[in-house]
């Protein structure tokens, strides 16, 4: 292998794919990587081969022909370790076949962390090979690789270094480093012999090899020794360079004696490219054995509900672990796993493994093409169980809404939430329903913890709903702070669904529903810089705070969240008064102004009217005066189903808040002001109000929610794109102004960012479904609907 | 692909339902080592300690296949003094065992994992990352 055909050897074996096994694609010939191994050979050869015929005969004569014998063998060991090291496969991992990842769907974390001799270390998912890349492999933009135990790419030898080859490289320093060393003391010595007839030619010609000689002495010296010490602590240049263990513990050394013989006397390590495939000739026919279950088994399955089954699922530990943490991401329409509908998966792991503490923080990978994988069938799962206790049909839209990426911190906390809220929200939603039986339609008690964003279609939904919000708002609004973190960068990418979350309440047209208090739980979340999804909605800023006011004098919602806690209620009922007195518009009047709105846009004028009276005094306050805000000024905002406002009064009463009566007064504080609509539209931007008209399309279809369900979850704008476009339209024209009276400057960033984002997402939508309009004619009917944190929020409907 | 060919041989006898992977394990560092947790697709497929014996066989014969011996120095020094000619005509001690586990491989599939409805990939076409076991459908059952 002479090293002499440069060219070919980039173009060598560790770069070209083989047949069979799933290789990186060929790349383009680019000639300038052939540029630095072409004068490197040409170097190394050519001074070499000068010192041969210029310089050796000389010396042979004069000494001994060791010299040549010495400088020969010296090169000879040079060119092979620069053969190897230029041609050899440096530890390429071909690329993962789909079975492979299928389970990652780009809800997946970008990293998944593994311990090693105690130490965490982190795997990045590479998303060119499709595959977490394993400790110490790094993926080579230049060779488009991973490479396994990645060193540097060399572009002397034009190849990547890696486990394979490194240890040729490093012998190719020493024996470079010796041979340069030989051939400038031999030149010398010729020289100094020869310091009479320096101008005869093969004295120019050794001064020329050692002008190259001594000019590539410094740099190869260096880098040897550079190598040197790698090799001595076990370390690789990229984990040098990068500073990985910067005064840390290197997990991967052994001692600096057996790091030493790792590298050099270790067996050669396999290709994995280019092997021939042996055809594993094995016949599977049924009838299949099957293993005797012991008594213990048996017993064990019972007991455990599969969970502890689940638990040893084939995913690696770390797999699992992290993709628990993206549990918090709502879960898919229940349908079977996409490539192997036969197997039957236990679902149940996701719940026991949501219990656990959250995993390192964790980044999500985001890939195009989102197929849901067992953790979303598991999700689903979950709270398809969830929602069939607390709700009927609406529960699966519910899902399917909340399957936006936006939403993802929601289903974990609902998770954890659910047994508690489940509790109260059922008792509250019994109350509720018959309440709202009475009072022609409460508030809604009952949501699914963060997955705000369900049809509204049932007042059994909302009820349910608003119940479990009010328990599981301040749960929501620790764990969204946690789990927002780690949807960083989907929520970079995705700030919309936030905004959809917080918007969609808005459109709905069933009764009850607080489109504000969602609207409004998004935006401290948004303003707060998390990806949480409006979902959670548990912070209500005291800017909505006004606003729920307003929607829940007119609700019936006040009721199941005085059932709730009662100390929801008493800061409900401090900020009520303190709204009533800061500005008491006729009840009538905000019902007019609510009609001249659109049935979007309604739910969210009274939740921007109060804001900036009580913002800086009732912030604290928020969760719960949202919560009995919303439901006191319910009643003016339904168009229809709702019974006059003084039905709501019974519910009120019975909590032990007094000041249930000035519902007239909260409910005149949110009619006057339409740029408070705005406001509300400001903390979900266009894009939230995507999922508003997704999830009012599922309203709309109630019976068909489920069918709603699934095209929302596929298309934002479907359906019910036309409302959306008048809420884009809305918020743009109003957010500049809202934003700017009402918003803390990173609410303002946040949102102008996701609106200029967002709303042309919106109008793309896929194909309307169901007439947007078909929800509009209801218009202004508001439900009530408890968010997180006790706060309610109101959405027209 | 190895699946691709069982697969081929085996369309007419049974269907692939799902794939379990079967992670390496990096507690020890780089080490070619998989983890031995019972994956719960497996559960009703296949004894624990079956499965568990087959991934410790495979994990000691890596083990072996990386071990710094005699036979790897002896291996390193000769393919120095013939400038790694060597390695054109002799095998390396790591391709020896990986044939040995190729073997190991195939009679499990044989003996174990075939009769269940199970089979066994090489790690070694997925990179060394991953054991795939593949589950084919039970028709017996479905029939």
């Amino acid at each position: 292998m002479p090293g002499s055909s440069s060219k070919s050897g980039g173009r060598g074996p560790s770069s070209s794919p083989l047949p069979h096994a799933v290789a990186p694609p060929s790349r383009p010939l680019r000639p300038s990587r052939y540029v630095p191994v072409s004068a490197a050979t040409f170097f190394l050869v050519g001074s070499t081969t000068l010192f041969f015929c210029f310089t050796c005969p000389w010396l042979t004569e004069r000494f001994s022909v060791a010299v040549p014998v010495y400088n020969g063998v010296i090169f000879l060991f040079v060119l092979a370790n620069f053969c190897m090291a230029t041609f050899m496969d440096p530890g390429i991992f071909p690329r993962a076949e789909e079975d492979e990842d299928k389970e990652d769907d780009f809800r997946a974390p970008l990293y998944k962390t593994v311990e090693i001799r105690g130490i965490q270390v982190r795997m990045k998912w590479c998303s060119t090979c499709r595959f977490y890349r394993p400790p110490r492999c790094s993926h080579c933009s230049v060779c488009d690789n991973c490479v396994e135990e990645f060193d540097h790419h060399c572009p002397w030898v034009n190849n990547c270094i890696g486990r394979r080859n490194y240890r040729y490289f490093f012998l190719f320093l020493l024996s470079l480093t010796a041979h340069i060393m030989a051939v400038f003391g031999f030149g010398l010595l010729f020289i100094l012999y020869h310091r009479q007839s320096v101008d005869r030619l093969h004295a120019i010609v050794t001064l020329a090899v050692m002008c190259v000689a001594g000019l590539f002495f410094i740099p190869v010296a260096g880098l040897t020794g550079f190598h040197v010490v790698l090799v001595a602590r076990g370390r690789t240049t990229n984990e040098q360079v990068t500073g990985k263990f910067r005064g840390g513990v290197n997990p991967f050394t052994n001692g600096c004696w057996k790091n030493v013989s790792h590298v050099l006397c270790s067996s050669l390590a396999p290709r994995y490219l280019g092997r021939k495939r042996c055809t594993q000739n094995v016949s599977v026919q049924p009838p299949f054995l099957r293993p005797q279950l012991t008594e213990a088994q048996l017993a064990a399955k019972i007991l455990d509900n599969g969970i502890q089954g689940d638990l040893h699922r084939s995913k690696s530990s770390l797999e699992m672990m992290e993709s628990q943490s993206c549990d918090a991401e709502p879960p898919p329409p229940p349908k079977p796993e996409l490539r192997y509908p036969g197997i039957t998966r236990e679902n149940t792991e996701e719940c026991s493994l949501l219990n656990k503490a959250p995993p390192t923080p964790t980044m999500y990978k985001y890939r195009p093409s989102y197929s849901p994988g067992k953790n979303h069938t598991a999700l689903t799962h979950a709270y398809a169980n969830q929602v069939k206790r607390d709700s009927s049909s609406s529960t699966s839209s519910l899902l399917q809404a909340s399957q936006q990426p936006g939403f993802r911190s929601q289903p974990s906390l609902d998770r954890r939430e659910a047994p508690t809220d489940r509790v109260g929200g059922g008792a509250g939603a019994d109350r509720r329903e018959g309440g709202r039986e009475s009072g022609g339609g409460g508030i809604p008690g009952y949501s699914l913890g963060g997955r705000s964003y369900p049809s509204f279609s049932d007042a059994s939904v909302l009820s349910g709903r608003s119940s479990s919000s009010a328990h599981t708002s301040t749960g929501t609004a620790h764990i969204s702070e946690a789990t927002t973190a780690s949807f960083k960068s989907l929520a970079n990418q995705t700030p919309s669904p936030h905004r959809n979350g917080s918007l969609s309440y808005d459109n709905l047209l069933v009764g009850g529903e607080d489109l504000n208090k969602v609207g409004v739980t998004a935006a401290p979340e948004l303003s707060s810089g998390k990806p949480c999804t409006a979902v959670g909605g548990g912070f209500n800023p005291p800017l909505l705070l006004q606003q729920r006011e307003a929607d829940l004098q007119a609700s019936q919602s006040p009721h199941h969240h005085h059932h709730r806690s009662s100390h929801h209620h008493h800061p409900f009922l401090h900020r009520s008064s303190s709204s009533t007195s800061s500005s008491p518009p006729p009840p009538p009047e905000r019902e007019r102004l609510l009609a001249d709105l659109p049935p979007g846009l309604q739910s969210s004028a009274p939740l921007s009217q109060p804001g900036p009276h009580h913002h800086h005094h009732h912030h604290h306050h928020h969760h719960h005066h949202s919560h009995h805000h919303h439901s006191t000024s319910r009643p003016p905002r339904f168009a229809a189903p709702h019974a006059p406002p003084h039905h709501h009064y019974p519910y009120r009463t019975r909590s032990t808040d007094t000041p249930l009566g000035s519902t007239n007064t909260i409910q005149s504080l949110h009619t006057p002001h339409p740029p408070p609509l705005g406001k509300s539209l400001s903390y979900s931007s266009a894009a939230a109000a995507e999922m508003q008209y997704r999830l009012v399309r599922k309203a709309s279809a109630s019976a068909g929610a489920n069918a709603a369900g699934a095209g929302g979850g596929g298309g934002m704008g479907g359906g019910a794109v036309q409302a959306p476009k008048n809420l884009y339209r809305r918020t743009g024209r109003v957010l500049p102004e809202t934003q700017r009276s009402s918003l803390p400057p990173p609410h303002r960033d946040e949102l102008k960012r996701t609106n200029g984002g967002q709303p042309f997402s919106c109008s793309t939508p896929s194909s309307p479904s169901h007439p947007s309009p078909a929800h509009k004619p209801q218009g202004g009917s508001v439900k009530k609907v408890t968010g997180v944190g006790g706060t309610t929020y109101e959405i027209s409907v | 692909m190895a699946e691709t060919h069982s697969l081929q041989d085996l369309r007419h006898q049974a269907a692939v339902i799902a794939k379990v992977f079967i992670q390496r394990d990096y507690t020890n560092g780089t080490l070619c080592q998989f983890q031995t947790k019972f994956p719960s697709e497996l559960e009703t497929k296949i004894d624990k300690q079956q499965f568990e014996e087959t991934v410790r066989t495979l994990n000691n014969l890596y083990a072996e296949a990386e071990k710094l011996g005699s036979q790897s120095y002896v291996e390193g020094c000769l393919a120095c003094l013939t400038a790694y000619t060597i390695f054109l005509c002799m095998e390396t001690h790591y391709e020896k065992v990986l044939k040995k586990i190729a073997k190991y491989i195939q009679e499990q599939n044989d003996k174990v994992y075939a009769p269940r409805g199970l089979l066994l990939t090489d790690p070694l076409e997925r990179g060394l990352r991953v054991i795939e076991i593949t589950i084919f459908e039970d028709r017996s059952l479905t029939q």
